[in-house]
């Protein structure tokens, strides 16, 4: 018997993320079902849960944000308990009520918890009335007579952006004063045009940001602990890209700091379950963003330098328990760092590429973890997030994680589907992410990142000999089509 | 026989010889004694003297590779084939997609007759809609999608013939 008030979870997600959250459940001893699309037959996590209940829908994330199929597939398979993964519905307010009013356990925060953070000018105005830092500003809302003079008041730089907003659209950054009112005419009217909303908010601009979040897991029972910072700067497109922890630009002071204010924020929400504050970082002081009522991508390397299993966790905390651990019983061990692997070509401006996995070999080793939802024979299409995999690596010291980094990197081997793999590589050499000296907009600032080295003669005679020769074989007849090649013709049938 | 590759966007033409149990490479890319040796997907090439793990999978005419830490794919191109592409190109009339996505709409049927700018399909790719519109006054000749479907980089989304209606 496992012990949990529920013996079956039912797993809301898809590719590595449900295929992470199966594995402890069974460690746990809970049988496990997921739901899946027809565009994920056969993938690992399917082939990894107890069951699988097919759902459908126009498109294959209209199937996987269905929540009503959803909770009627944990029904018909007898689980007592959803866990959303970390994008779909693990942020939804409503889905949460309506898996509680079915009876069910969901592995999550209270609906309160994510209405309030869900909205992010309420979230941050929480934040700021119990005296937590968040940035300057001024809400048009408030006081719209003021609005103007309250803006200029706060001085440049200023980040101006529509109140309704997101994902970066009508945001304009004003350097020179002069032109405060022009930008925000030009704000309010993109502002209509977008979300038919011209209100606006303005901030003070943070320079070249570092983007620093903190882990928290509250328990329902009064006690809320955090486990540590990490760094996320490594961004493209507002998509991040490498994390790690800890990170390199805090001082000891300023990471009890910026942890403790975390934790006070998710204790004054009374906050159950994981989450994750984030934060804006610059010229030594930070700022509150929003916060994360979910499970993130990138909580691996939380679990690599704390070697807590915060999944565990999470089912221990919907299951009423009391968390197992107090603050003080929290130790960080050495430097972890988790790298995406997106099905994108950074040379063409990070633009999503299909194909088929025709060959998968992932790295091992001493400090590297591999956390992957894809297998040889699987289509990569661009029905789903870009992302296949992530290769996370831990070592005593920062240094030893990146060598780590790269050594991981040349032994992950995708044949069939572009990936950003070479320009991982290309980040963990680059000097700047050796001194720790990145920010937000440092990809966008060194576009020669992204590009393709040009390649040497060596390299060039090394392809060129490898391709004549296997061209040669095959026409010989001396060799025919590898076999893995003709198996995945059968498969895609 | 010589081979012709595109290996990272440029065209490399090289030729084997035989060199006793081994063979000679030439061409573009340089000389230099090569073998490749083991069955299926993980072999051992040697270039003069030294040896290293490739992992390689053929299909069709592309040969994917992973060789020293990085994957490369690398096109086989047929002499034949690379005439026929460039009367293809010569005469082409086919909106191709720049990148991946999904059809969003399609607002022509075969054998409508169109103006420039007139809008024909619909796709999206990147969360960005962008339509494809008529280039030149024609006729519709061919509809490579429908609504709802998923395409690959350069995978043709509508012909567009010159003819009269």
């Amino acid at each position: 018997m496992s012990g949990f008030p529920f013996d079956t979870l039912l797993v809301a997600n898809r590719g590595e993320i449900a295929l992470r959250i199966i594995r402890t459940a069974k460690r746990l001893g809970l049988r496990t079902v997921v739901v899946a699309h027809a565009a994920d037959a056969g993938s690992p996590a399917t082939l990894g849960a107890d069951e699988v209940v097919a759902i459908e829908g126009r498109t294959g994330v209209a199937a996987y944000l269905d929540g009503a199929q959803i909770i009627e597939a944990a029904r018909r398979t007898g689980a007592g308990a959803i866990h959303p993964g970390y994008g779909f519905l693990s942020e939804n307010a409503g889905f949460a009520r309506a898996v509680a009013a079915a009876g069910l356990t969901f592995v999550g925060p209270t609906p309160e918890a994510i209405d309030l953070m869900g909205d992010k000018i309420r979230a941050r105005a929480f934040v700021a009335e119990r005296g937590f830092p968040v940035a300057p500003s001024a809400i048009e809302d408030e006081d719209p007579a003021s609005f103007v003079e309250r803006a200029r008041a706060l001085g440049a730089p200023l980040l101006v952006k529509p109140s309704a907003g997101g994902g970066g659209k009508g945001m304009r950054i004003v350097r020179d004063m002069a032109l405060l009112d022009q930008e925000i005419a030009q704000a309010r009217s993109e502002g209509e045009r977008y979300f038919g909303d011209g209100r606006l908010y303005v901030e003070r601009f943070v320079e070249r940001p570092r983007h620093i979040e903190v882990q928290v897991m509250g328990d329902g029972h009064g006690t809320v602990v955090h486990l540590g910072e990490r760094e996320c700067s490594v961004q493209r497109r507002f998509q991040k890209i490498v994390e790690e922890t800890p990170s390199p630009a805090l001082t000891p002071e300023l990471r009890s700091r910026i942890c403790e204010t975390a934790a006070g924020i998710a204790r004054a929400a009374g906050y159950r379950n994981a989450g994750t504050v984030e934060f804006i970082f610059g010229g030594g002081e930070f700022y509150f963003l929003e916060m994360n009522t979910r499970l993130q991508v990138e909580h691996p390397v939380t679990e690599e330098v704390t070697g807590i299993d915060l999944v565990e966790t999470q089912l221990r905390v919907a299951a009423g328990e009391r968390l197992a651990f107090g603050q003080g019983d929290i130790r960080s061990t050495g430097h972890a760092i988790e790298l995406r692997i997106y099905a994108e070509s950074a040379a063409r401006g990070f633009t999503p590429t299909t194909g088929s996995v025709l060959a998968l070999r992932l790295p091992t080793g001493e400090g590297i973890r591999v956390d992957i939802g894809i297998a040889e024979g699987q289509r990569v299409t661009t029905a789903f997030d870009p992302m296949l995999a992530k290769v996370i690596v831990h070592g005593p010291d920062r240094a030893t994680a990146i060598a780590r980094a790269r050594k991981a990197l040349a032994g992950f081997a995708l044949l069939g589907c572009e990936t950003n793999g070479g320009f991982l590589d290309r980040l963990m050499a680059h000097p700047d992410f050796a001194a720790g000296a990145v920010h937000t907009g440092w990809i966008d600032e060194n576009p020669d990142l992204a590009a393709e080295p040009t390649l040497s003669a060596d390299l060039l005679r090394r392809i060129a000999a490898v391709a004549a020769l296997a061209t040669r074989a095959v026409r010989d007849g001396a060799d025919a089509v590898p076999p893995l090649h003709a198996a995945i013709g059968g498969w895609r049938n | 026989m010589r081979h012709a590759f595109d290996i990272d966007g440029t065209e490399t033409e090289v030729w084997l010889a035989r060199d006793g149990q081994a063979y000679r490479l030439e061409g573009d890319a340089g000389r230099a004694r090569v073998s490749l040796d083991g069955q299926g997907l993980d072999r051992e090439l040697s270039v003069d003297s030294r040896r290293e793990p490739v992992l390689m999978v053929i299909e069709g005419e592309v040969i994917h590779l992973h060789l020293g830490g990085r994957t490369y794919q690398v096109r086989h191109l047929d002499p034949a084939r690379r005439f026929a592409d460039a009367d293809d190109s010569a005469g082409g009339d086919v909106a191709r997609a720049p990148m991946p996505g999904t059809v969003v709409r399609v607002d022509v049927a075969v054998g409508d007759a169109v103006t420039t700018g007139d809008p024909l399909v619909v796709i999206e790719s990147m969360k960005l809609e962008t339509t494809i519109r008529a280039w030149h006054d024609g006729v519709i000749a061919e509809l490579h999608v429908a609504a709802g479907q998923s395409f690959d980089r350069d995978a043709p989304l509508v012909t567009l013939g010159s003819g009269a209606v």
